[in-house]
Formats: structure tokens, sequence, C-alpha cells
């Protein structure tokens, strides 16, 4: 056996591939879902007058902001091999503690966002304790929990939206700091931050390895019951905080927010190239996922085409870009 | 609904919506509804479609997937704004879910219309928003005329227990159909006993077995009121199956396509019915009275009709054409 | 001779079932030693045991005198022992860096906070590639996509990369092509003579003969031989795993006195 340095087989690559390809690599992103999301914005702007303007930019990204953070929770425990059904439900609950603790026991902004936040965490650790220490399939632990969640935010706000929060606490869903909504700076705060998390920490690269081959990554010494349980906390605090970009964002807590946003979010963590089964999911990607979406009902809500239409469409995109993945992957592994 | 949008293939609809979407001239009305998928909303829907053609307007309607959608249906508000019309017909899903939608709104000059009374005038305040009018049934005086018909049929003296079955614990209108009955029960015929007044959920089902344990405890039960059609109709079910099919006043509301059927069917003795046509209608011309400087009512409520089999087979009633 | 790596009176069981009974193993720096048995004798328990997967019911282990019995898979890891697994133990989805550094990850430190650092992770395992020899598509590539030997090369990677005491291998010429086996056979007369201990587990009884300074041989979970390979032959290896006449009538020889 000689040493022979690695090479790409097949023809050079030219210049373009070489250095874009890199940079997409680097940012752990599809090429693929790049030219979709692109190719849709130029048809919607083609289609509709409406579609390219600064302030219909800023609809779609604040359109995006709470699924989108609901999306990042989802391929965090996604590429671990794990599954969140309750995110949605959490959402609403969190929504809904934060504006009773605001409103009902009139505590100050702080602490009712650090409410917000913890109710979701609190959630979450549930979810994970059930699962990594009573062993029950977390399918079964979060659709529980997406009952149990829903309930209580019913149960806490009497079955009504509890308006009227805080000036300050509603300055983070409808405050526009140089034009921009808060949600949507919070949103791409968070993106960055969870970005960072998952692709250049120990702590991500662990949990894309737990999602891979959970034994690989037990026998490299890797605690997975405590990674779990972290994984699943986070999904929770992370379902917090797009209650409290909601519920900020129309001044109450709404106990039936968020319903099946569990769905959403996990298709567009998988649009983004999230593996359903673990092992491969990036926050970038799952971004533009959660943009491909949000620019394809945006563009139809322009073109003032019925909803169904529009959830025929991303059930469409969904199949698609899972569709050309596995196509993507049969022919790397064919390499 | 244009039937455009009816075009199956999505296809289709892109290519169907390319010739038809050039700016629109100024002057279009934005319709927000809920959801286009029950059929009360779709009657509502055809209403603003008749009344903006009657009126020679421009509009452009949106619905979301589900009347939960309340996210969805801001995102959608938002998204409408961007087309600048001068009017926003809205029906929201909740309180609140709209507020900073109208807000912008507003502040862009657009005229913003409640469409079906579902926003609450106390967060309206609040929030700053001033709405042009709020349109739709008074649901306290459907529940009145509930009342008012079951005594006419009972008479004012008659005794008995009677049984209200409201809508989803918490919900506004629910409450307000039930207790708009309950009032004017106790102020017509004080001899009849509410027996019971418990929620219903929306849910025929659950309305049907409240019946039966009501039943079982008060044999003698004289009337039920059901806060809508579904539950009544779950009522006629259970009052069938005791074998007292008949002898017990049923009514619900909303006079939608099923409670016609069973009252004409002699089972379900009556049902408010709102007039969601008209209210769609209605609100256009209004609006468009609005646009064009006059004056329209801070509040329009489009009267309910009882429909009953006499009501029916007489034909006569002119609000009838207006039940679809 | 110190001992390295001790394995003193070893038992497990699974409910009723007894796995390992009472085994001793023994490995001296340098020193080759083949773990041989049928299916089911209890070898890759055993190994699960030395590396901390599975934990005793009694016994004792100790790594260059330490006691590591209760240590965690991870210590232990850190310690020096190191174990290639017959199913490789691969994240088939990760690349080549990833796998050989998962959960001993390089960090540097940008503003206070700890990140992974690729280029460290990448110029290494590059290097660790080219000093087996071994001819990979490419490092940045899922290794999920690359051959068997290709993928049993960044197992090996992954064992070698943080200078092991001890390497255990589970059936590493398995899957392998002849002139594949020979090199995995040359890597382990390589590991000894920089005084790494190997516990070779193997079906393949020709290679254990030609690689391993001793044999130790599991028979229903008891080490019912300890053989030392120039002074034994393939009859008498396979003698003591099937249990049969040879150590039977020895027994019997002993018993008579």
């Amino acid at each position: 056996m000689t040493s022979t340095a690695p090479t790409k087989q097949g023809p050079a690559p030219n210049l373009w591939t070489r250095t874009h390809g890199a940079l997409i690599e680097r940012l752990h992103i599809r090429l693929e879902s790049l030219i979709v999301l692109f190719v849709l914005a130029t048809t919607m702007a083609i289609l509709s007058p409406y579609f390219l303007s600064v302030s219909n930019f800023m609809n779609i990204l604040l359109a995006t902001s709470t699924i989108g953070v609901l999306a990042i929770a989802a391929t965090f425990v996604l590429s671990s091999g794990g599954l969140d059904l309750s995110l949605g439900s959490v959402m609403g609950l969190s929504g809904v503690v934060g504006a009773a603790v605001a409103v009902k026991l009139g505590a100050p902004t702080p602490v009712a966002v650090v409410a917000t936040i913890a109710a979701g965490a609190a959630a979450g650790l549930v979810n994970g304790l059930i699962i990594t220490r009573a062993f029950v399939p977390a399918f079964i632990v979060t659709l529980g929990m997406l009952g149990i969640a829903r309930g209580m935010a019913l149960v806490i706000s009497d079955g009504r939206v509890i308006y009227g929060l805080p000036k300050a606490m509603v300055y983070l869903g409808q405050g526009r700091p140089m034009g921009i909504p808060m949600p949507v700076i919070i949103f791409l705060v968070t993106a960055v931050v969870m970005h960072i998390l998952l692709a250049y920490t120990r702590y991500g690269r662990h949990t894309l390895a737990i999602g891979d081959n959970e034994n690989a990554a037990r026998t490299a010494g890797i605690n997975i019951e405590r990674h779990r349980l972290t994984l699943y906390t986070l999904s929770g605090a992370l379902s917090g905080l797009a209650g409290l970009l909601f519920a900020t964002r129309i001044n109450s807590g709404d106990p039936t927010a968020g319903m099946t946003y569990e769905l959403t979010a996990i298709t567009a963590a998988i649009i983004g190239g999230t593996n359903l089964f673990g092992g491969r999911g990036s926050i970038l990607g799952t971004m533009i996922g959660a943009l491909i979406m949000g620019v394809l009902q945006n563009g139809l809500n322009l073109l003032a085409v019925q909803s169904y239409y529009q959830q025929m469409a991303i059930g469409i995109v969904l199949v698609l870009a899972v569709f050309i993945d596995q196509w993507q992957v049969r022919k790397e592994s064919r390499v | 609904m244009s039937k455009m949008k009816t075009t199956l293939k999505l296809g289709a609809a892109f290519a169907a919506l390319l010739a038809a979407s050039p700016i629109m001239a100024d002057g279009e009305y934005g319709v927000l509804m809920k959801t286009l998928a029950n059929p009360f909303w779709g009657a509502m829907g055809q209403g603003v479609e008749e009344g903006a053609q009657a009126a020679g307007v421009a509009y452009f309607m949106q619905a979301v997937e589900s009347d939960q959608a309340a996210e969805s249906q801001l995102n959608v508000c938002n998204t409408m704004l961007e087309r600048s019309p001068v009017a926003m017909i809205t029906a929201a899903i909740n309180s609140t879910n709209l507020l900073p939608c109208l807000k912008a709104a507003q502040d862009n000059g657009i005229k913003v219309v409640d469409l079906d009374g579902n926003l609450d005038p106390e967060i309206l305040a609040a929030e700053g928003i001033d709405i042009t009018f709020s349109i739709g049934s008074d649901n306290v005086l459907a529940g009145a005329q509930g009342a008012e018909y079951m005594v006419s049929r009972l008479g004012a003296d008659a005794t008995g227990p009677v049984l209200v079955i409201e809508g989803l614990s918490g919900n506004i209108t629910g409450a307000k159909r039930a207790t708009g009955f309950a009032d004017k029960l106790a102020e017509l015929a004080p001899g009849l006993e509410i027996v019971a007044s418990l929620p219903g959920d929306w849910d025929r089902g659950k309305a049907a077995n409240i019946t039966n344990d009501i039943l079982t405890r008060n044999p003698g039960l004289v009337g039920i009121f059901a806060a809508n059609d579904g539950m009544a109709l779950g009522a006629v079910e259970s009052v069938f199956a005791a074998g007292k099919g008949g002898e017990i006043i049923i009514i619900g509301v909303d006079g939608n396509s099923d409670a016609v059927k069973s009252i004409n069917e002699g089972r379900l003795t009556a049902s408010v019915a709102q007039l969601p046509y008209l209210v769609g209608k209605q609100a256009v011309e209004n609006v468009k009275v609005a646009v064009d400087g006059g004056d329209v009512e801070r509040q329009v409520i489009v009267p309910t009709l009882v429909l009953t089999k006499d009501v029916i087979d007489a034909g006569t009633e002119p609000l009838l054409e207006f039940v679809k | 001779m110190s001992n390295l790596l001790e394995i003193k009176g070893v038992s497990k069981s699974f409910g009723p079932v007894d796995v390992l009974d009472r085994v001793d193993l023994i490995v001296a720096p340098g020193e080759v030693v083949g773990l041989v048995g049928d299916n089911g004798a209890g070898k890759s328990t055993l190994m699960k045991i030395v590396t901390g997967m599975y934990s005793a019911d009694a016994g004792g282990i100790t790594l260059n005198g330490e006691d590591i019995f209760h240590h965690t898979p991870g210590e232990r890891r850190r310690m020096g022992i190191e174990m290639i697994y017959q199913d490789l133990a691969l994240a088939r989805q990760q690349d080549v860096a990833a796998n050989i550094f998962l959960g001993r990850e390089p960090t540097r430190s940008v503003l206070g906070m700890r990140f992974v650092d690729r280029a460290t992770m990448r110029r290494d395992a590059q290097a660790m590639i080219d000093r087996l020899g071994a001819r990979l598509p490419a490092i940045n590539r899922p290794v999920g996509s690359f051959s068997g030997g290709q993928q049993q090369s960044v197992a090996i990677a992954r064992a070698l990369t943080f200078n092991p005491k001890v390497v255990i291998m589970d059936e590493p010429t398995a899957a392998l092509a002849v002139r594949e086996v020979q090199g995995v056979l040359d890597l382990i007369r390589q590991l000894k003579s920089e005084g790494i201990g190997v516990i070779l587990i193997s079906h393949r009884l020709n290679d254990v003969l030609s690689v391993t300074d001793r044999i130790v041989v599991l028979h229903h979970g008891r080490a019912s031989a300890n053989l030392t390979t120039a002074k034994t032959s393939m009859a008498e290896v396979v003698s003591a795993i099937v249990g049969g006449g040879d150590m039977a009538e020895a027994a019997a020889h002993e018993a008579r006195g």
C-alpha cells in the first residue's frame, strides 16, 4: 500500500465549484436548497409586482420568525436521532405562561420573559427526563406532552387569550429598531448562535454523532443520556422563545397558538437538509428550508392563491426536497 | 370565491393568476376570512362577492387553512397590506391575533372593518385602533329570539325543566347566545326553569351525551336550547332515541343546511338563523359608503331569523332568500 | 516484564446465564495476545468489560497497576484502552476527521468560548491516514460512502491517533480482501514494536498463529487454555476451542497424578 494524497475522482472541478463549493460545504448547506430558494423567489418576483420590496422582505422574515425558531429546535432534536412533537404546544403554553405572569401576576417584563422561556425549558426537561430515565420512546413522550402542554395552556388561560402585556414586553414583538422588526432580529441572532453551537462546538458534533450511530458515540465516551436530556431541554427553551415572539407580537397569550406547528417546523428542517433519522443537520440549511416555505407562502398570499393550494405546494416541496436529497446521497455513495 | 381559484391544478392556477393579477386600480378592498372550509364562511364569502359586484368595487379575498390558524392569518393580513387596499374587511380568528396588522393598516390610512364581530372594543381602544365599523349578528339577540320562540310555543305560564347547551367554554359567541336565551326566558316565562347549562364544546356527540344525561335526571324536560345547530342536532338524536321525539322543543342557532333539513323532517323544532350571506353583502355595501365619505353606524347589526317548518313552508319571509 | 493490562477473575452473568466465569487475562507491553473461542464463548463480552461498556459482576481490572474497574468508557479510553469494533462503530454520515476525533475533538478558544479546531482535526486526520498508508477517496467525505476496507482504515486510525497503550481488535480481518489482511497484520506487528499491547479477536486462526505471542482460549465463559504461540499448533488451538478430546485427556492425566 502506498500513501497517496486524497483526491476526488472524476474530472477536476472548475474554479467556481472549487471555491464556492468549499464555501457552501463549510457553511453546512446543500447547494440544491439554495437554488430552489433562488428559483422560487425569482418566480414570485415575476408573478407578483408586490413581491420585491423591502417591506415585503420584512414580511417574509417576520412570518418566518416563530416557525423558524421552532425549526431550529427541530433540527437539533432530529439530527440527534430524536423527535419532538410537542414544539407547537409548548410554544402555546409558554406564551400563555408569560402572559399570565405579566398580566395576572403583574410581574415586570424581565421576569415575564424569563418565565416564558423557562416554561418551555421545563416542559422540554420533563420530555428529556422521561425519555432518558424511563426509556419511553420520544415519539410517545412528546406526543403526550403535545396534549399536556396544550391542555395546560387552556387551563391557565381559561380558554381565552390573555391580553395586555407590559409595553416593554410588547416591544420584543412589535418594536422596529432601524425598521427591522424585533422578532426578526431575535430570530436571526438565535439562528447564528445555534448554527455555531451545532456546527462548531463539541456539543454540536456530538449531537450529530449520536444521531448517526448511537453505539459509536457511546463507545467514544459520550454520555448519551445526559446529552439527550440537554437537547430536549434546549428544544423546549427554543419553543418558549417562539412562544415569546408570537405572544409579544399580538400583545397577548393565545392558548391555541402554535397548533400543528411541530409538523411545519419539522418540514422546514427536512427541506433544509436535516436527516429525519439523525446524523445530519445544519441550522443554516434549516433557515433556507424555513425561508423556502416562507417565500412560497408569502408569494402565494400575494397572488391571493387559496390556502388549500398553499398546503399542497408545501407538501410537494417537502417530498421533492427529500427526493433530491436521497438521489444526491445515492450518487455520492456510488463514488 | 372566484371561480378561477377553483381551477384544479396548481400549474393552471399559477398561469390563470398570472393573467388575472395586473396591479389593480386603486380602490381595492381586501377581505380576510377565517377559513372557507365551512358553509357559514362560504356563504359570507359569497355575500361579499355578490355585494362587490353589485356595488362595482374590486376586492381580493383570502382565508387561512383552519379557524385555529391565528398566526397564519396575521401573516396573510400583513401580506395583504402590500397591495395597499383602501379597506380591510377582516374576520379575525380571535380578539387579538390581527392587532399588529390592523394597527399598520390604520397607520397607512386603510379603513378597518370587523366582519362578524370578533374584535373586542376594549382591546381596540387600548391598542388605539379605531375601526370604521363592526358588522355581524347580535348573538345576545339571537339567544333571546330563541327564548321568545320557545315561550310562544309553550306559553308564558308554562312550567317545566329546560336544558341549555353552551358552546366551547370560554368562547364569547356561545356565552352570549346562552346568556341571551337565559335572560329572556326568565323574563318571559319564569315558570320554565333552566335545570342545567353545560358546555357542549360545539361538539355534536358531546351535546348528545349531555342531553341523554339530563333526560335521565329530568324525564319531563320541555325544552332544549343549543348554542349552535350542530349541538342542537346532537340533542335531537338523543331525544328521538329516548322516544320523546316531538315532545320537546329543540332550538339551535345558525340556520345551516343540516338544520333546515332536520326542521323539514320535523325533528329539529327551530333554528335562529344567522344570515352570513347578508353579513358579507352588507359589509361591502357599508364599506363603499364609508370610502365614499358617507356615515356608517359604528355597529351594524344584521338581523337573525327564527326558522321553523311554518316559516320555511310559507316562504313569505323576505329574509328567507338570504338563508343559504 | 511488568504487566500492562491485568484482568483477574472477571465474572459476568446476564440474568440466569453465566457468560464469563472467573476469567484471567494478562497483556504485557509489546505483547500480542490472541483471544479465540467459539461463538458465544464470551469474547465480546469480556472485551466490552475491558472497555467499560459493560460492568463485571466480580473481579478486577488494572492498567499499569492502576485499578480501572469502576472507570467509565470515556476515562478508560483517555487512559489508553482503544477498541476497534467488528462493526467499526463509525458515524457514517460524518467525515473522516469527525470520526477519528469523535468524543476527543481538539478545541481552540475564541473570545473565551471553546470551538472545535477543525483545521487541526483535518491536518492530524490526514497525517494519520497517510501514516497508515491508507487510500481514501477524500478526507472530507462521509465515511459511509467508503468501501469496507477504507472504513476499516478510518476505524484503525481512530484507535491509533491518541497514543494508545492497549488496542483491542475485534475481527479486524473478517471483511477484508487478502491484500488488505496482510496490511492489518503488518500494522499489528508495528504496534508491537512500539510497545503497544494488542488483543486480537479472530476466527482466522492462521492470522492469529502468525502474529500473536500468546493465545487465550475461551470456552463456555472460562479461560480454558493459555498457550504460547511459538509452542503450540493449529490442532491444539482448535481442540481447545471445541473443548475436545486432547484437553479432556490432559485433564484426566493430571487427575491421575
